[in-house]
């Protein structure tokens, strides 16, 4: 059963690979390879996707530039809903972790964004809440953002990750590394080695 | 122990979330919770039955199991039902993070396997009866079409502690 998707999966993707490569534009998110582009363990990203410019509102109501804020940083960005059960919750507990793992320097330099996709009820209390659960003792900059559906929906497009649906509760399930060099040339999706893939990737980015 | 659940910090949020949350035309279930045996030898094996304790402020658990399917005949996992809240579906995740609602139940192939891991298959549940936390044990309840109903005691783990490796045994 596993390898049957598996195999369906590559195949998906070699399609995907085929069909977008002719084209200079980046590829769609999704469809970037699973496979390791060189030194990384993530998902490589090629070509590699530039720091998006998007600003919105962090759980204390104040304006957050994210582009300005978090550039020359190296960022994890992550497009989420507090009320999901499994993949986002999982992440946010690996990237803790994988934080906890690296150079403390480079844990002080990072910053870890999340945006809420569930623009309705993910308020700026609970978004807040829901975050110290994975932000508390962290030595990484945690940062919760909301914004209008427009927001959202535009700030998504700039990171080039698949519109969220349903209210938000249909999402890309992908985490954009971007490094010093204010690009993103890895990417990781929800599995049991997420958390080793960003402990042993985010160090590569932050050399420059 | 039917604790006012809305006592939790922020009690007017999680109203607010339990009110207008993603509430999915799940079957009702009737939680006969009998704490019959352990989890059968049979046909059909289940193991490594965990759930997360769901992430303050929200009331959202996720379950995971193993089902192996001994017999060379196919079996379907119709539905599932838990001791810790009113509600549970199965979801699985697309490659892209989209969920879907498995509503005619899951097929175990013959002599197969379905593995419920986290970022790809879950058994979400909702209207928790109570606080769920670490070391709790919850009482699963599976119901397949040929196997009939298998229950599981699964502990319940934190968001990121480890997956336990094995807990077919008791707990």
């Amino acid at each position: 059963m596993r390898r049957s998707v598996a195999v369906l999966l590559a195949l998906v993707l070699a399609l995907a690979g085929c069909t977008s490569s002719g084209t200079g534009k980046p590829k769609p998110s999704e469809l970037n390879g699973f496979d390791q582009v060189g030194q990384f363990q993530g998902a490589g990203l090629d070509p590699a996707q530039p720091r998006p410019s998007f600003t919105l509102t962090t759980t204390s109501g104040q304006r957050f530039s994210f582009g300005t804020v978090t550039a020359g940083h190296p960022t994890l960005l992550y497009f989420g809903y507090t009320n999901c059960p499994d993949v986002c919750p999982e992440t946010m507990a690996d990237i803790r972790l994988a934080l906890q793992k690296v150079p403390v320097a480079l844990a002080r330099l990072t910053y870890v964004v999340f945006v809420t996709t569930d623009v309705k009820h993910d308020t700026g209390p609970v978004l807040a809440k829901w975050l110290s659960n994975f932000s508390g003792g962290s030595l990484a900059t945690f940062v919760g953002l909301r914004g209008t559906q427009a927001q959202i929906d535009a700030a998504q497009a700039a990171a080039h990750i698949a519109i969220a649906q349903d209210d938000g509760k249909t999402h890309s399930a992908q985490t954009l590394l971007y490094g010093t060099d204010d690009y993103a040339h890895v990417s990781f999706l929800q599995s049991v080695n997420l958390r080793q893939q960003i402990e042993h990737d985010l160090p590569l980015v932050a050399k420059g | 122990m039917r604790l006012p659940w809305p006592a939790v910090v922020g009690g007017t949020l999680v109203v607010a979330l339990g009110a207008t949350g993603l509430v999915r035309g799940a079957v009702p279930q009737s939680l006969a919770s009998g704490s019959s045996g352990p989890s059968a030898a049979g046909p059909i094996v289940v193991t490594g039955a965990y759930v997360r304790a769901p992430v303050p402020p929200t009331q959202i658990a996720a379950a995971y199991f193993t089902v192996n399917n001994t017999t060379g005949t196919d079996d379907r996992l119709l539905d599932v039902s838990t001791g810790a809240g009113a509600t549970a579906e199965i979801h699985s995740v697309a490659a892209d993070g989209s969920m879907q609602v498995a509503t005619n139940g899951v097929r175990i192939p013959a002599h197969g396997s379905l593995v419920l891991t986290t970022g790809r298959a879950h058994v979400m549940i909702e209207h928790l009866f109570g606080k769920l936390v670490a070391g709790q044990s919850v009482n699963i309840e599976l119901d397949f079409a040929n196997a009939g109903s298998i229950d599981v005691a699964a502990p319940v783990i934190a968001v990121g502690a480890p997956v336990p490796t094995d807990s077919g045994g008791h707990s």
